[in-house]
Formats: structure tokens, sequence, C-alpha cells
């Protein structure tokens, strides 16, 4: 709605391959302007906070090697997770996919005769579409992020993950809360703005019973949920229904509650640039008087053990959705997020999506970087993304290619041949001497080559070739060195 | 618990045969595990250096970048600090967890004592004292581990206005060292850093979206 002619498609079996994708982006100056202006901001607070920390590259290194043991051992503590949690009250539940958790939510809702729902942002409800699937089951949900309101009420998709309206400006914030809540008066101060909110939501808060969010971190020791958040609808959510249902990946377990030490250190300065989130609750099945008194946590697979079963690819489920890294990344920096056809956006989203389809969809993410290794430097826990990224990139090829047909594919033989005359120096001289030659028929006066015969001729079409020089650097080293004997 | 949804054992044990398929090859035999974790690199800094003085000095500034108020008192003045709080902040009705002292109820105000409130009766009060388990300098954290001193997690919620008594003892100067302190897990704790806060429109930071707007401490000296 707030970009005029087009909605994004967010649901990566349907969204458009991201070349395609982005150019609606890219033909609205408006857009662009908010994207840029909201990650300058958050970038020059992150950089600020990160350089005070004398100690972050080991905060990292602590970070990565939890994360990277608790997907190592993930199968112990998934199930010492269940265990502890199951002892304090909890009820723990197994999705193997989207639609199975779907179904466990809509049927614990209907349990509670619930007709409405109360949610905290959460991407993995939006990874599995859950919001509409929820209405058509006649449960109306309400979002309670400020960014989620904008975007539901103005019938927008998010295009980020910690902030995920950082596309709309304060004028179209303004006229979506206007049309919506019939707040003729509103002005677009974003003071006033909030207050429409708060005043919107408290009745929502008192009266609705039932709750749904995600987690941040499971803690396999205690069993414990943590939710990180910074308005405080989160903790209303976790504290005035009478029932609460947690969605969370299961990749989100970390072993133990200490190790929050670490994740709440590197998650706030990387996600907000803040020193510490304004509110962090934790919380361990039910307690008896404070809070919900029933609680159910949905683990979701989804695709995850797949990604775990690969020896590159594993490290991509370490990630805390912090967004540093499409924060720092130039093509997000222009794209914004729609244009990756998923809730998962940017860097992360371009190894995530694809693995989560299991490449069957989204096969044009792992091209949409520039593999500058800007996402790899910022990462609190260390995801080498342009390692994932190339790692997708040839099984992306493989699966395209015909493996019968590979024989008459122009591209697979040069490569072939090529690699195979890189890899012996008899060869590689060899064929160095007759492309000197036959490359000479080809060179012009001006020493370039301006067209070249059959499928080269494309690439000459838009560009010349400088001609090859006389002699090669190995020809004149030895040259040289037989002079100066 | 009354829970009425079919266990699906399938899929839990499915998907515990996927994912030790997928790790078989680097997941650790039971007692490998806990040395594997003890082994975990913790080069960061745990512990931090400042003096008692400078490290309450920093607290105290990172609350106040928060735009929390903060009042400084010895261990003989709480009292007297709260009701002069109280009295500054134009506000009558307060509600407080049963665990708190009674001497920090100061006559002329109306005190709601937390036996079982509902959410209505919390939410009608102006305002709420509470204890704290701990305060983290380097971020101006405060921890409540809601105990019966520091309430139940509704009640630093629902009013605008929080007054949080904090002891210099309880105040370390990293998030490490509040694990640390942490003998056990606690099954509930809120950490808060300052009021809640959004910069969700144009990344204009805007304070007090749903919980108190106003955040007041009171240090208690006693170091
Ligand atoms: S990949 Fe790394 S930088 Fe990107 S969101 Fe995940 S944790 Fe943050």
């Amino acid at each position: 709605m707030s970009h005029g002619s087009y909605h994004p498609i967010l649901d990566p079996t349907k969204a458009p391959a991201f070349p395609s994708a982005v150019l609606p982006v890219l033909r609205n100056p408006q857009l662009r302007k908010n994207v840029a202006h909201a990650i300058d901001v958050i970038q020059a607070k992150r950089g600020k906070l990160v350089a005070e920390k004398t100690d972050w590259q080991e905060l990292r290194t602590a970070g990565a090697a939890i994360r990277a043991h608790a997907l190592e051992n993930l199968g112990f503590y998934l199930e010492q997770f269940e265990e502890r949690c199951t002892a304090a009250g909890g009820v723990v539940h197994w999705a193997a996919d989207a639609a199975e958790a779907r179904q466990i939510i809509v049927k614990l809702l209907r349990e509670e005769n619930a007709s409405e729902v109360i949610k905290i942002k959460t991407m993995t409800s939006a990874e599995i579409q859950l919001n509409p699937f929820l209405e058509s089951a006649g449960v109306r949900t309400y979002e309670t992020d400020l960014a989620e309101i904008i975007l539901q009420l103005g019938e927008d998709e998010p295009s980020h993950i910690v902030v995920p309206a950082l596309h709309v400006n304060r004028s179209q914030v303004r006229e979506i809360f206007s049309r919506t809540m019939g707040l003729k008066d509103l002005s677009d101060d974003p003071k006033e703005l909030t207050n429409a909110v708060r005043t919107y939501l408290r009745r929502k808060f008192l009266d609705i019973p039932t709750a749904i969010s995600g987690a941040n971190f499971l803690v396999a020791e205690t069993g414990s949920v943590v939710v990180v958040e910074s308005e405080g609808n989160g903790r209303m959510c976790l504290t005035l229904p009478r029932t609460m249902i947690t969605l969370a990946g299961i990749e989100k377990v970390l072993p133990r509650f200490q190790d929050l030490e670490v994740m709440l250190q590197v998650l706030a300065r990387s996600a907000t640039g803040e020193r510490m989130n304004p509110y962090t609750s934790v919380w361990t099945g039910v307690k008896p008087g404070d809070g919900p008194q029933k609680f159910h946590v949905v683990l979701l697979d989804n695709g995850r053990s797949s990604i775990l079963a690969k020896k590159t690819e594993r490290q991509t489920l370490r990630c805390i959705r912090c967004a540093a890294c499409m924060n720092a990344c130039p093509v997000y920096r222009q794209t914004g997020g729609h244009a990756y056809g998923s809730v998962y956006p940017g860097p992360i989203g371009a190894i995530l999506t694809p693995q989560l389809m299991e490449l069957h969809h989204a096969r044009s993410l792992p091209y949409a970087s520039s593999l500058c290794g800007a996402c790899y430097e910022v990462c609190p826990v260390k995801i080498n993304i342009p390692e994932v990224l190339l790692e997708l990139r040839s099984r992306v090829v493989n699966q395209g290619r015909d493996q019968a047909g590979r024989l008459f594919d122009p591209m697979y033989l040069g490569l072939r041949i090529a690699s195979l005359i890189f890899s012996r120096a008899w060869l590689f001289h060899t064929a160095q001497f007759f492309g000197r030659v036959g490359l000479r028929f080809l060179r012009r006066k001006d020493g370039w080559i301006h067209s070249l015969p059959s499928i080269g001729g494309k690439w000459t079409q838009t560009r010349d070739l400088r001609g090859l020089p006389s002699q090669t650097f190995h020809g004149w080293w030895a040259a040289r060195k037989r002079e100066t004997k | 618990m009354n829970v009425h949804v079919q266990p699906r054992p399938r899929s839990r044990q499915m998907i515990l045969e996927r994912v030790r398929a997928a790790t078989h090859s680097v997941t650790k035999g039971a007692g490998e595990l806990e040395d594997a974790y003890a082994a975990l690199p913790r080069g960061y800094v745990r512990s931090g250096g400042l003096s008692g003085e400078a490290r309450i000095a920093l607290m105290i500034e990172r609350l106040r970048e928060y735009g929390a108020e903060v009042i400084e008192c010895g261990p003989e003045q709480v009292q007297a600090a709260i009701a002069a709080q109280l009295a500054s902040s134009g506000k009558h009705t307060f509600v407080v967890p049963a665990g708190l002292s009674a001497a920090w109820l100061t006559p002329g105000f109306e005190w709601k004592i937390d036996r079982d409130l509902i959410a209505s009766e919390i939410e009608q009060a102006e305002g709420v004292v509470t204890a704290a388990f701990c305060g983290v300098a380097d971020s101006g954290t405060i921890v409540l581990h809601h105990s019966a001193a520091e309430a139940r997690r509704v009640l630093t919620l629902l009013p605008d206005w929080h007054l949080c008594v904090l002891r210099a003892r309880q105040v370390v100067e990293t998030l490490p060292e509040y694990f640390a302190r942490c003998e056990q897990a606690p099954g509930l704790a809120t950490y808060i850093s300052g009021p809640s806060a959004t910069a969700d429109i144009e990344m204009t930071r805007i304070k007090g979206v749903h919980g108190p707007r106003l955040l007041h401490v009171v240090m208690v000296r006693d170091e």
C-alpha cells in the first residue's frame, strides 16, 4: 500500500526472481530514501557501540562457538529443553513443517475458544504464514509491535527483520493510522503516532486472553524462553493473557542460562546499536500467580534439520536474527527487503531462504550479493555468509544441470577444459602460446580486440578486450634470468 | 494441566532422528559433552576493573542517559528518599508487592498491596515501588527476578511510573558478573534498560510505548 502500485510477495514459492523483483524498488526513489536513511542511523549507532567494546572480537568468537556447539549437539539440547520446560509446567509440541505448526496452533486456539489473539513480533510466524491462516480459520490476529502494526494496518509486508517497517516514512504512517484508526487530526509527529498506538493497544492487551510469541533463545539447561524487545508490547503479551503459545525454530537452543551473558551483549549492539535493549524477558514454564497459566512451545523444523546436515551450510543456523548483515550489505541498501521475496531479506535471507526451500525456490538469491564480505565481518556469530553463498551457487548450478546433457553444455565443457588446463603447467603454457598466436589475428592497430568470433562475440558486444602482450610474464622472467647470468 | 492436544510422537521422533542423523559425525557422547562445553572459548571480559565509586557513578550515568531519574541516599535515608520521590511525582495511588518493607509505605498516599490484585486494579494505580535483584553498570540495566519484594511481572508493567530501590552492593559492572551472581538460574527475570522505547518510525527514538514511561531509581549507598 505504501508503495503505490505494487504489493510485495514474501512467499518464496511465488515470488519473482530477485533481478525482476528489485525493479519496482529501484524505480521508487521515496522507498530507497527511507531505507538508506534508516540504515545510516542504525549503522552509525552500531559502529559507535561496537567500537567502545574492547572485547568485541572475543565476544564474537564465544558467540560463534556457543551456537556451533549447541547445533552440533542439538538432539541432546532439544530433549533437555523439552524435559525441563515440561517439568516447569509448559507443554512442548513438535512441528515437522509449516503446515503442522499452523495446525497445532489453530488446534490450541480452538481449545481456548479464542476468536482473537495478540502477537509479539515473530519472523518465524511470518515464515509459516500464520496470520493469513488464522484469519481464514476465523481467528483475528493483532500484531502489537509498532512496526508490525504499521504493516498490518497498511496491508504491507516486512522489509527488515529488526525494523520491519523501515521502508515507510512518518507521513505514510500518519496516513495509515488516521485511515484505519479513524483519527482525522493525527499529525505526523512520531511521538503522537506512538501514543495513538499505546491507546489503541492498551485495551487489547487487557482484554484478549491468548497470545502468540516467537523466541530469541530457548535455554536447554533451564527450559526457559527468552524474548528481547524494546517497546514493552512483548512484556504485555507475556504477562497479561491466560494462555501463551511460543513458536520457535529448533535451532534457537542455547546450552545454558549463562550463555546469555554473551548473546545478549552482542545481540543488542548488533541489532539496534544499543548497549542493551530496553526489555528482556526470561520465563520458565508456568509460575502460579504470575503470567499465563497455560504455556505451549511449538518447536519448528521446517527444513532446518536438512540445513544442519550440510557441513558448510550448517553455520546458517547459528543466526540470532540481529540484522547486522543486511544493514551492512551494499545490495540490501539499494534494494530494501521486499525484493528478496521472503520474510528473511538481506545476506542471511540470501542463504537461509533457498535452503529452507531446499533450493526448489529462491534460486536467484545466492546471486544477490557482490561477495564483498561485509556481512561476515559484522556477524556477531561469525557466519561466513560469502562461503555459504558460493556453496549454494554451485548447488544451484549442479541442480539445474541435466546430468546426461551436460556434455553438450558449452559452459560446462568450457569450464571442464579450463580446469584441466589450469591444473597442468605444461598445458597452460602451450595454451598460452596458441592463444597469443591465435588472438594476434584479431588484434587491431590500437592494441585492442574489438570483436571476438562465435560465442566470444557476446562478450565483445559491449566491451573491448586488450590484446595479449607478445611476451608472458613467465617468458620475460626466464629471459631476464638468462641475461643476468 | 488440562491439555487436549494429541501428542504427535511421530513428528517428535522424526525431527529428533533427522537432527541426530544430521549431526552424528560431530555430536559428543554424554561424557564428552560437558568437557566440550567447558572448553568453549571465553576470552571476553568477565569482571570489570572499575573501583566501587566509579562503578556506581557509571551505573548512575547510564540510567540518566536513558532518561531515568536517579537520587542517591545513605542506608538510613531510604524511607525519606522514597517519600521525597513520591511527593514530587504528583501521584497518589501506588501498588507495591507484598514483600516490600512496610516502612517504605509513606503515609498520606494510597497503597494497594499486591495480594492477587487483578490487572484492572493494577492498571488504575499511578505508580509502583519495588526492590531489585541487581544492577549492571555497563549497560545501565536493572535486573528483576520477581521475588516477593521485586513484584510480579505485571506490577512493573501497567502503572506509568516505576520507582525502583537499588542498593550499591547489588550493582555489578559487567553482564557476566550478574550471571556469576546467580547461584541458580531464575525462573522469571526481566532486564530493564531504560524506559520502553521504539525507533520504528524513521529511527526516531520515542520513549514510553507500552511499559512505564517514567523510571525513578533510589540508589542506596550501602558500600
Ligand atoms: S547472519 Fe549474522 S549478522 Fe545476519 S542476522 Fe544472522 S546473526 Fe545477524
